[in-house]
Parts: structure tokens; C-alpha cells; sequence
């Protein structure tokens, strides 16, 4: 698989001359084809996607409840919903853990190993490139209920766990490591998770790099890292914000791994914002509250697109 | 032409799936002498297979009378809380089974919202009503004077504790009078095992179970008045709130709780399941289904020789001019969807699983008491005597029935005291974060001014 870095793209797509009426006619000719072909994807959208959204913004600003009186009659509550939110500090709690898991695991810990990783598989003097690159893409294949599963067992309390087996081996006491370290083992499994998928689109990103660049700054006396921090990096710089783009998007709404090993516990020291959400809408039944937060949870996500969008400078 | 053609194909596949749908969605048949097929849910395991053994009976009463009803067992094992969220969304869809088998502390939220039917009037006319003890005929009506589920089964909660490690620490295992005479006796099982000793269902892991399981019991038991049925609303100023959280509150603060397990997702597990069968948690808060789905034999941890080991306290007085007292609500009721089409069908159902022999084996099975006062000499429940014990202390035992709004006080409740076992709150700060919380989720409505 390889990627045209979208400058490149973009430069090339303002570069081509204004199609000829000729051209233009067949164009329209398309149309019927081009709806036949983009309307069921359109109207999928519009129904499962965009009407959703635009009835959860509605609900955002409802009294709406699953159960109780309040299911029968919703009343319109204006910003009640996101005052109530804003001043919550449950909330305001969870989107700062929603904020350190995005942090540690997508954008530091996912980037930076998926980079090694695919610095490392570009070197020709790599050995067992297959087995390494396997390893990597496993947890990207293993489904979710399996790879929650897996982690359960390796961190598991009691001496029977595997991480408590091999800190054992150096005269550890067995810990129940979902109890001491949540948040940090939730990080921890959001990468290895995760590192396939920034791996392969760097992989793709490198193979782009012109090779005479390289040669050019090794024989001027660059060292390596110097080479990869001033010639290689600059110009993976589009694939590595769209990365950076992808990967807060998913794992902002991460939710199933994370309920499934703590339920947002111990004490909400996990309770990500999607789990807050789940919790408030679905379990308390409390749609509209719950949509409230999705709103601003979808906002923070929006505003945080852009700023990458505008640091990277590609055209999406 | 080609258009015209490919209208009319659009037109005809409509109309065959539109005949096609409508076949399908009569379930089975439908009118009064026509063959008709029912479906009911259940979530629980034992549950599942107690009335899988019922339905044959169920259908061949029916036939013996001239109707053709079939029963389809809707079994989908689930936690409490799973089950309520995907009943809910089936509710809300008008696509919940014909009867569903819900928990007393669900019953507000569905009557309020209008997903159930009223059942009054056909209980009045059915015989066994009369059968049914008079406290549970009150718990069962509703804020709008209507009934939305049969009870089939109730039990009384109360102090479960082991007798065997008690007695070997050299603990009094007398009825305690008073919490302070309990938590005396807790300290020195502290001090002697190291263990946090007395499990009571806390914090937000444990779901709606930390209202409806820990506090619930022990607030009605020193407050009747915390909820106004007359007026719908609750009244968050009642005293026992803040002595109920300055009880969590002293036992998290001598380390008599496992604060840790109980922030455990399915903290049940590592308290119920482990640590009481194995001696080192000596005391749970537990129904007297207990006796059975929890440490029976068949049940989720087994305790061997069980009668012989454990035994049971009531909740001993919290406040001044207190008694003890068990605490029994209505339990589990059968529930008819308002959207069913088969409604008279399922309360058939429903009366004839509540019973004589067919009520006797799933009350053994699921360790329940009888919410009915017929049912002393039926087997297999005759020769149950913790179970009929249960029974019996039904009559000494308290139940407070609230309304609308339960579900915004049971979160609050769960926040509150999960602040509690961070060690974040005393009991006057977690009770003023609990009011804070309930009179926003509650709105003025439902708060009493």
C-alpha cells in the first residue's frame, strides 16, 4: 500500500488545466451514474449518521428520559443540559482522563512506537521483517472482546495472571494491576493496540521519501537522527497529522476495551467520557443529558480536527 | 418504458414485503379462539431454567381449557444491568417480548413512562388475589393508584454472617441491637484477621444494586418518610439520608468495608463469590435468595453445609428509638408490555407461574420467599424451612414503595457514596453531594419543597 502525501496532492490537483466543454458535457452526461452510485451511500448516511446526530442535538436540549414521567412529556431545557455538564465535575473529570488516555496512548504512545516500528521495517538490513511486521498487526486484527479478554488474563490479580507470573519470577508480590495502575494499563493496551495501523500508514508514508534526499544529506555529514528530524520527517509531515487526526477521532470514543476491563472503575479513575456518556444515557437514562455531553465531547473532537488540519496544512 | 417497468418492480417488491411483514408480525396467530404463540423473557440462569420446566404444564392447563397458547422462552442471559438496558430500548421499540420477569426497583421508571400495561382490574378478578399477603397487594399499587407487576417472588434482605468463623474468633453472634453493637463486634473480627469483615453494596461499580441492595434497606429501616406517595415526590431532607451515609461513612473510615473490591467492576464477585465463601468476609447485606442463587448448592459459589455455617441477622437500629427490622420489598413481578398484542394471554401466563406447584419450584429454585400466604404445604417449598422462615418474617419485615424518580436517586446514591470509598467524603460532605445531585437529576417536580 502506498500514500501520495496530501501536498503533493493537492499541488498536483490545482495544477491541471480547466476541463474542455467537451469534457464538461460528458461530465454531465455522468450524473445520473454518479447518483446511482454515490445516492445509497448518501442516503445511508443521511439516515444512520446525519439524522442521528441532528436528533441528538435536539435531545440535547430536552429534559428526555428512557423511564420515569419525564419519557412521556420531554420538555425543551434550553443550555440546562450543558450548564449542568459544564459545572459538573464528574464530567469535567472524565474528559480530563479522556484527555490523558488520548494524550499517553494515541498521540505519544501510538505515534512514537508506530514511527519506530516503521523506521525499523524500512531498514534493509532488518531481519525477519514478516514475523516483526505479524507481531505488530496482531492486536490491529484481534477483535475487541478478544483483545479485552487477552488483557484481562495478563493482568489479572492473584498469582495466576501473567504479568503477576513474570514479575514474580523477581520476587514481586502479585498485584491486581487494573486496582493500582487503571488508567496507566488502559494506556498501555490503547497502544499495543493501536501501533498496527500508525505503523502501517508511516510505513507507507517513508517508502514516499525520495531516496537521493537521504543520500544527499548523509554524504553532507548528517548522522541519522539528524537525517530523519530535518529531511524525512518534514516531508511525512501530512500523513503524520492525518494520523494524529484519525487516531484522536477513534480513540476518543474508545469505549467497548475500556468497559469491558473497568467499567470506568476503580473509583472513575477510568471513566472516559464515552463511558460517562453510556453511563448518564443508557444505564441512569438520562438521554438528554447524555446527548449534551456527546454534543460537546463531538465539539472538543471538531475543534481539535482543525487544529491539526491547520498545523499539518493538508487540504481534507 | 423502462422506467415504468422498473417502477412497477419498485411497487411490487414494496407490496410483497409489506405482505410478507404482515404476516410475520402477528407472532404466530392471533384472535380469541386461534392458536396464539407468547413470548416471555427471562435473564437469570436459574430463572431460565426453572421456567423452561413450567411452560409444558403452562400449555397443556391452556389446552385443557380450549386454548391454543404457546409459550416461546425468550432466555438471554444478562446482569441486572445489561438486561435493564437492552429491555429498556425493546420497551421504548414496542418490541419487548409478551411478559417480561422484572425487579421491583424497574417498575417506576416503565409504569411512569407508560411502557406497561395496568393490571388491576384483571387481578381483582383472578382467585389467587386474594392469596396474595396485604402488604405486597399495597407495594404493588403504584403512584397512579394502577398495579403493573405480579410479584411472584420477594424475600426479606437482611445481615447474612458466617456462624462458623464468628464463633471461632470468639464473636457474639447474638442478634446485634444496635449498628454501634455491630460495628464493636466488626472491629475485633478486624483486628483478629487483618480483613475488612461487612459487605454493603456501595459506589457506582455496583450499579442500581448500591440503592436497591445496600442503602435502601437500611435507610427504610430507620425512615418511612423519605418517600411521599401521596404527592410523588421525595423528600431529601428526611433524617435518615445523612445517618445512612454517616454509617457508610464510619465504616469506610475503620476499614471495615473492602472499599477496593467494592470499586471492582462486578464487585460482587470478589466480596459474595470469594471472599465469603472463604471465611475472610464474615458479613454481607444479602436477600434471602441467598440461601439458594448465591452459596446453595447449585448456586453461584456454594458454601457446603451451608445451614450449618451461615446464618442470618436482622439490620440492627440505626437511630435512636430504632428496631431491628428485615427489609423486604416486592421483588420480582411478572410485567405485560403495554405494545403487547397478546396481553390477556400473558397474564395468564403470568397467574398461572404464580401459583401452587408450578410458584413452589421456582421460589425453591431461585431462593425466594412467597409473596403468597397459600403456599406453606406445597412442595417442593414445604420442605424448604429457610425459605419458609423467610416467608414468615415477611410479616415483621419493612418495605417503603416509591415512584418516579427512583432511578435519578439510586445514581445519586451510588455517586455519593462512591465518594465515600475514595476517601474523598465524611458522611455530612457525601450527603450534601448526594442532595446536590438528586434535587438537579430529580428537578422540582419530584423534589418535595
Amino acid at each position: 500500500m502506498t500514500t501520495v502525501p496530501l501536498e503533493t496532492a493537492a499541488a498536483a490537483t490545482t495544477k491541471l488545466p480547466s476541463p474542455s466543454p467537451r469534457r464538461r458535457r460528458r461530465r454531465s452526461g455522468d450524473r445520473p451514474l454518479i447518483l446511482l452510485l454515490l445516492g445509497p451511500s448518501a442516503l445511508l448516511i443521511t439516515a444512520f449518521i446525519v439524522a442521528p446526530a441532528v436528533y441528538s442535538v435536539y435531545l440535547s436540549f430536552t429534559n428526555t428520559q428512557l423511564t420515569g414521567f419525564a419519557a412521556r412529556d420531554p420538555k425543551f431545557v434550553g443550555v440546562d443540559n450543558y450548564v449542568y455538564l459544564l459545572t459538573n465535575s464528574d464530567f469535567l473529570g472524565s474528559l480530563g482522563q479522556t484527555g490523558v488516555f488520548v494524550f499517553f496512548s494515541a498521540i505519544v504512545g501510538q505515534t512514537v512506537l508506530g514511527m519506530v516500528a516503521a523506521v525499523l521495517l524500512s531498514r534493509p538490513w532488518l531481519r525477519g521483517k514478516g514475523l516483526f511486521g505479524a507481531a505488530v498487526l496482531m492486536p490491529m486484527v484481534v477483535p475487541e472482546v478478544v483483545a479485552s479478554l487477552t488483557w484481562a488474563s495478563v493482568l489479572t490479580s492473584g498469582p495466576e495472571g501473567t504479568l503477576n507470573r513474570l514479575t514474580g519470577v523477581f520476587g514481586a508480590a502479585p498485584a491486581d494491576w487494573l486496582q493500582v495502575v487503571p488508567l496507566a494499563s488502559i494506556i498501555v493496551i490503547n497502544i499495543w493496540r493501536g501501533v498496527a495501523f500508525a505503523m502501517i500508514m508511516f510505513q507507507a508514508a517513508l517508502e514516499d521519501v525520495p531516496a537521493e534526499l537521504i543520500e544527499a544529506a548523509r554524504m553532507d555529514g548528517a548522522r541519522a537522527w539528524q537525517v530523519f528530524r530535518h529531511v524525512t520527517l518534514p516531508l511525512i509531515r501530512g500523513p503524520v497529522f492525518l494520523y494524529l487526526l484519525l487516531t484522536t477521532i477513534s480513540t476518543v470514543g474508545v469505549f467497548g476495551l475500556v468497559y469491558f476491563l473497568t467499567q470506568g472503575g476503580p473509583g472513575g479513575q477510568t471513566r472516559l467520557a464515552a463511558i460517562y456518556i453510556y453511563e448518564r444515557a443508557l444505564q441512569f437514562s438520562q438521554i438528554g443529558i447524555g446527548s449534551a455531553a456527546s454534543i460537546i465531547l463531538l465539539i472538543i473532537v471538531l475543534v481539535l480536527g482543525v487544529v491539526y488540519v491547520r498545523l499539518a496544512k493538508v487540504e481534507v | 418504458m423502462k422506467r415504468s417497468r422498473a417502477t412497477a418492480a419498485v411497487v411490487a417488491t414494496l407490496v410483497a414485503a409489506g405482505g410478507l411483514t404482515a404476516c410475520s408480525s402477528d407472532g404466530g396467530g392471533s384472535g380469541d379462539d386461534g392458536p396464539v404463540t407468547i413470548s416471555v423473557v427471562q435473564y437469570q440462569q436459574t430463572r431460565i431454567d426453572a421456567l423452561q420446566a413450567e411452560i409444558p404444564g403452562f400449555e397443556a392447563a391452556m389446552k385443557a381449557q380450549g386454548r391454543d397458547i404457546k409459550v416461546d422462552l425468550v432466555a438471554d442471559v444478562l446482569t441486572d444491568e445489561q438486561f435493564k438496558t437492552k429491555i429498556t430500548q425493546q420497551l421504548i421499540a414496542g418490541e419487548a417480548p409478551d411478559l417480561i420477569d422484572i425487579g421491583e426497583n424497574l417498575v417506576p421508571g416503565f409504569a411512569g413512562a407508560g411502557y406497561l400495561a395496568p393490571l388491576e382490574d384483571d387481578l381483582e378478578a383472578w382467585d389467587g388475589w386474594d392469596h396474595y399477603r396485604p402488604q405486597f397487594k399495597d407495594a404493588m399499587v403504584r403512584q397512579d393508584g394502577s398495579i403493573y407487576s405480579l410479584t411472584h417472588d420477594t424475600g426479606v434482605y437482611n445481615l447474612f454472617y458466617r456462624k462458623d468463623v464468628l464463633t471461632q474468633l470468639g464473636i457474639d453472634t447474638s442478634q446485634p441491637e444496635t449498628w454501634d453493637d455491630l460495628i464493636t463486634r466488626l472491629e475485633a473480627v478486624k483486628e483478629a484477621t487483618g480483613e475488612a469483615p461487612i459487605v454493603v453494596p456501595a459506589g457506582a461499580a455496583w450499579g442500581g444494586g448500591t440503592w436497591a441492595e445496600g442503602f435502601q434497606p437500611i435507610l427504610g429501616g430507620t425512615d418511612q418518610d423519605f418517600y411521599d406517595a401521596d404527592s410523588g415526590t421525595w423528600d431529601l431532607d428526611s433524617g435518615g439520608f445523612e445517618a445512612v451515609f454517616d454509617l457508610y461513612a464510619e465504616l469506610q473510615s475503620k476499614g471495615l468495608l473492602p472499599t477496593q473490591d467494592l470499586q471492582n467492576p462486578n464487585p460482587w464477585e470478589p466480596t459474595k463469590y470469594d471472599a465469603f465463601p472463604a471465611g475472610t468476609l464474615p458479613v454481607a447485606a444479602q436477600g434471602s435468595w441467598g440461601w439458594k442463587f448465591d452459596w446453595g448448592p447449585e448456586g453461584q459459589a456454594p458454601i457446603p453445609q451451608l445451614e450449618d455455617k451461615v446464618d442470618t441477622w436482622q439490620y440492627p437500629a440505626l437511630r435512636d428509638g430504632d428496631q431491628p427490622f428485615g427489609w423486604s420489598p416486592p421483588g420480582f413481578g411478572y410485567a405485560v408490555p403495554e405494545s403487547s398484542d397478546h396481553k390477556d394471554e400473558a397474564l395468564l401466563l403470568a397467574e398461572y407461574l404464580s401459583t401452587g406447584e408450578p410458584l413452589a419450584r421456582q421460589l425453591v429454585a431461585s431462593g425466594a420467599a412467597s409473596p403468597r400466604d397459600d403456599l406453606a404445604d406445597v412442595e417442593p417449598l414445604a420442605s424448604e424451612p429457610k425459605l419458609l422462615q423467610a416467608g414468615d418474617d415477611l410479616a415483621d419485615s419493612v418495605f417503603v414503595p416509591t415512584g418516579d424518580g427512583a432511578d435519578q436517586v439510586s445514581q445519586a446514591v451510588a455517586t455519593a457514596t462512591e465518594l465515600i470509598l475514595n476517601g474523598d467524603a465524611d458522611g455530612e460532605e457525601a450527603y450534601d453531594a448526594f442532595k446536590k445531585d438528586a434535587t438537579d437529576l430529580l428537578g422540582p417536580a419530584l423534589v418535595k419543597q
